[in-house]
């Protein structure tokens, strides 16, 4: 707005300068153009009146040297005329031929008689050639008059034209005033008296200037004139005359036409000037205006604010740019909006996720899985296992794990693993050196331009574990309620499998003692009494073994077994000399499994001893073991009686029998399979039966779990059938910082050897003897190993040479301390290195 | 072994024993051996009811569990059969089967004996069933 302003200002200062400088320009031109008006009016003039002069005089002269005129002279008075019409301004005035005595003797016009020019001083006495006389006061006319006469002929008279003066001012004021009215002064004597006058030229014919405000007025250019009007004069000579035209443009009006044109010429000015500011504004408005504004916007647009808006009053080109910008304006705005939103957005959401993760009550954490470096942990991370967050980005999760247990969860690592993973529980180390209990679930996450796990990590140790097991008491409860309906039921269908014997051999006793009977019904009776009494034995045998592998799990030890040996030796105990043959069908190499051996035998010789029962017309029965999926699958096939098809879903249920004719005979307590069922389960294992139907023999199989590689080495290998001792030994090594590996046979020791330091062997073993384990010992592991011998046997004196012989380092009769003795002798040895005996 | 022919009233006396355990049935048969009546066994459900439609026995000795169709059911049937409204049924049974025996005795048994029992006391309410 301000430089509008500014523009204005000096568009009315260049105005102002411009119009004085027009403004006196202008009256100079005006000045210049009157005078030169006036210089050729005034050279106009003066050339007539000469020319004029002339021809008069030439007029006169030829009427003065006509010899008709000297005759005229003679003549009678006014007995002729003259023609004569005046000549140029000296329109008004008279031809006369005058003798010298001043009468008129002819004329142009009616004359008086008598000497009217008597006085005058160009008569032709006085003259003897041509004279121009003026002024001079025509006693004819009684006007002032310019008189040109020329002495005639022979001096008798003169001719002369004699014209009104003032009629010659008048004439010139008509003919040559022109526009601007200009003046005419015609003098002589050196400008002292007047001729003639173009204005009121009556008046001032042949009247003196002397006194007049012409005369007052220095001689300059512009002057007064005889009324005192100011006037731009120019003179001009009028030939031979001493006369001189003055003409004379009315200064006042020269400059006031002047001030006309420079007050035009500033009407322009200021008109252009306004016309100007008029664009300006115009333009201002419409143009700059908006384009200021739309810098402005432009300038003031900002992100966060609104966007602003032109207004539509410029030109319809800003108005579009402006529309345009606008729009322009409104789709950045728009598009910088949605994207601050959406980035808006982005941070809260993973401001969100970040809080959720921080402040999640579980320890979390990110881990790259090519590198196993963290890569973001959680608060909680860093308060359970003790390390900040920094140390944690350092570290790799390989780190929380317990140096025995790295080899074990590379090798998961390395695996591929699902999206979603929940494993556990494992043992992390925290940074103070303890453990805790965890259960970790994680999945797979982009994570930057890192493949990740996100993984979250339960800890069982504390109030997790609480929540778990009081989940798992409910589940226990629950459990035992169930237990419990069991148990009644239980209690129904024992007291019934109980009573059904009892009431045979309770019923035929009492009949023996009361009756008399033929010794072949005694013998009955009797033979009836001792089967029903074994069935019950073999029941409540039974009974309380379910008991014991269903109720008591913990009295199960688990160690590596090698499978082959235990069926081989439950299939040499149905090997009776013309039973049925068995035939085992085992693999060379079979991984060592995970059992408690005596149950684990139990379970081979009850599906052997079903084989050989169900197979009452013989047929083979073939014993096979092979991997599957990780398991070791035993399968025990007969070709006997087989089993209905409806009878497979419940063949493992507590007291089922199959009941058919063929089978009447065939004793059995309805529980051997349930055993089986909870002891292999008990493993970790799954056990099932094939049957193609009656008569076509039945095939029974069981898995169990291999052992992994990295639980198959201790410093202590323990060659031990009886379970309590080993773990004694066990025990007792613990205490002495070494760990043990235990064997229950020694065709399963053979498999463990690898690793271990030393030895505690026991003699007295199912399958291969102890000796026999110790001959193949020293024979594939030479006589470093330190042996100690653990036995009931009493050893005879070749017994202990030969153990001797073998580098066995002690031989300790089994007894109260043996367990620890036999500790405190290992460690000693292994201390020293020494090996003794 | 008897040589003379049986009478009309010697055919309907016939016992029925139904006890899916061997033993049971041989110390049943011992115990009610007799020249008045004979004893017939069944092994399971299925074959006493065959048995007792065809021989229309005086009485039935009936265990309670036995596989397949039970003894409950088999008394059900005898006691809803117009033909064997003379038959009279004795139910043998364990102890724990109270609830057994309530129902038994509300189907229409007679009496019930528990295992293990004692012979003499059988043979008393075999005769008392019987009539003798």
């Amino acid at each position: 707005m301000h430089y509008t302003a500014m523009i204005i200002v000096v568009l009315i200062a260049v105005a102002s300068v411009a119009g004085l400088v027009v403004r006196a320009m202008s009256e100079q031109d005006a000045r210049q153009s009157a005078t030169a008006d006036a210089a050729f009016a005034s050279r106009v003039a003066a050339s007539q009146i000469a020319a004029h002069l002339l021809l008069l005089q030439q007029t006169v002269g030829m009427v003065a040297a006509n010899p008709q005129s000297a005759g005229l002279l003679s003549s009678p008075a006014g007995a002729c005329t003259l023609p004569f019409a005046g000549a140029g301004p000296f329109s008004i005035g008279h031809l006369d031929i005058i003798k010298s005595d001043g009468t008129v003797r002819c004329s142009s016009k009616a004359f008086s008689p008598g000497p009217v020019y008597g006085a005058a001083s160009w008569l032709p006495t006085a003259i003897t050639r041509s004279v121009t006389v003026a002024p001079f006061l025509d006693p004819a006319t009684g006007r002032m008059s310019a008189v040109v006469a020329t002495p005639m002929a022979g001096g008798g008279g003169t001719v002369a034209a004699i014209m009104d003066l003032a009629q010659v001012g008048s004439n010139l004021g008509s003919a040559l005033a022109g526009a601007r009215q200009l003046e005419f002064l015609v003098t002589t004597d050196n400008g002292k008296t007047v001729l003639t006058r173009s204005l009121n030229a009556s008046y001032w014919a042949g009247r003196s200037l002397a006194g007049t405000a012409f005369e007052a007025s220095s001689p300059s250019m512009e002057r007064s004139d005889v009324d005192g009007t100011m006037r731009l004069y120019a003179t001009s000579p009028v030939g031979s005359t001493p006369w001189l035209v003055y003409a004379g443009a009315d200064a006042a009006a020269a400059l006031a036409a002047a001030d006309l044109s420079s007050n035009r010429d500033l009407a322009i000015i200021v008109g252009g000037a306004a016309i100007m500011l008029v664009v300006i504004f115009v333009v201002y408005r419409r143009v700059v205006e908006p384009i200021r504004q739309l810098s402005l916007v432009i300038r003031s647009s900002t992100l966060s604010g609104a966007v602003g808006t032109v207004d539509a009053m410029g030109a319809s080109e800003v108005t579009g740019l402006a529309e345009d910008f606008s729009k322009l304006m409104a789709t950045v705005k728009h598009e910088l909006v949605e994207r601050l939103n959406s980035e808006q957005e982005a941070v809260v959401s993973e401001r969100n996720y970040r809080t959720l993760f921080e402040g999640h009550p579980q320890p979390m954490w990110l881990y790259d899985t090519e590198t196993l470096a963290f890569l973001e942990v959680n608060d909680s991370a860093s308060d359970r296992y003790g390390y900040t967050r920094e140390e944690f980005m350092t570290m790799t999760i390989r780190d929380l794990q317990r140096p025995q247990d790295v080899p074990k969860f590379l090798e998961l690592q390395a695996m591929p693993m699902p999206a979603l993973d929940r494993t556990g529980p494992w043992r992390h180390l925290l940074r103070d050196g303890s453990e805790i209990q965890v259960l970790t679930t994680s999945h797979a996450v982009i994570f930057g331009d890192h493949r990740a796990r996100f993984v979250l990590a339960e800890d069982l140790t504390d109030s997790r574990r609480l929540e778990l097991e009081l989940v798992e008491s409910h589940a226990r409860a629950e459990h035992d309620a169930e237990l419990g309906r069991a148990k009644d039921e239980m209690v129904a269908v024992v007291s019934h499998e109980l009573r059904t014997p009892l009431a045979s051999i309770v019923g035929f006793a009492e009949l023996l003692a009361t009756r008399e009977v033929t010794p072949a019904q005694r013998k009955e009776y009797l033979a009836v009494m001792l089967q029903e009494g074994r069935r019950l034995t073999a029941l409540v045998n039974d009974f309380l073994d379910l008991r014991r592998f269903e109720g008591a799990r913990p009295s199960m030890r688990f160690t590596p077994a090698d499978i082959k040996a235990l069926i081989t030796r439950a299939v040499d105990l149905f090997s009776e000399p013309g039973g049925v043959a068995i035939t085992m069908s085992l693999p060379d190499e079979l991984p060592l499994v995970r059992v408690d051996g005596d149950a684990m035998f139990r379970v081979i010789a009850n599906l052997l001893s079903n084989a050989h029962k169900y197979s009452p017309l013989g047929g083979a029965i073939r014993v096979s073991a092979r991997v599957v999926d990780g398991m070791v699958e035993v399968s025990v096939q007969d070709k006997g009686l087989g089993i209905p098809a409806e009878a497979l879903p419940q063949l493992f249920g507590k007291f089922f029998r199959v009941e058919s004719p063929d089978r009447g005979s065939i004793g059995g307590t309805g529980l051997g399979l349930a055993i089986c069922k909870n002891i292999v389960e008990t493993h970790g294992g799954k056990i099932g039966v094939r049957s193609d139907g009656p008569g076509k023999g039945s095939t029974f199989y069981f898995t169990l779990p291999v052992v992994r590689e990295e639980a198959q080495s201790g410093d202590v290998l323990i060659v031990e059938d009886d379970s309590g001792f080993a773990h004694l030994v066990e025990a007792e090594l613990q205490t002495r910082g070494l760990s043990s590996i235990w064997a229950a046979d020694a065709e399963t020791a053979g498999h463990l050897l690898t690793g271990a330091r030393a030895v505690v062997l026991d003699l007295l073993l199912p399958g291969l003897s102890g000796e026999a384990f110790l001959h193949h010992l020293r024979a594939t592991r030479g006589a470093g190993i330190p042996v100690v011998v653990v036995t009931l046997k009493d050893l005879g004196a070749a017994e202990n040479l030969s153990l001797q012989k073998a580098g066995v380092t002690a031989v300790l009769r089994k007894g109260a301390g043996t367990a620890a003795a036999a500790a405190t002798l290992i460690t000693q040895c292994l201390a020293s290195e020494l090996v003794a005996i | 072994m008897s040589l003379r022919t049986p009478t009309e009233l010697e055919l309907q006396r016939t016992v029925l024993i139904a006890d899916d355990e061997s033993s049971i049935r041989l110390l049943v048969h011992a115990t009610i051996e007799s020249d008045d009546y004979t004893v017939v066994e069944a092994s399971d459900g299925a074959q006493a009811w065959a048995l007792a439609k065809e021989l229309k026995p005086s009485l039935v000795l009936l265990d309670v569990q036995m596989p397949g169709q039970s003894g409950l059911e088999v008394l059900r049937s005898i006691k809803a059969d117009p033909g064997l409204k003379a038959t009279r049924v004795i139910l043998l049974t364990s102890k724990a089967q109270e609830r057994d025996i309530e129902v038994g005795l509300i189907a229409g048994a007679d009496f019930y004996l528990t295992k293990p029992f004692s012979p003499l006391d059988l043979l008393t309410r075999v005769e008392e069933a019987l009539e003798l």
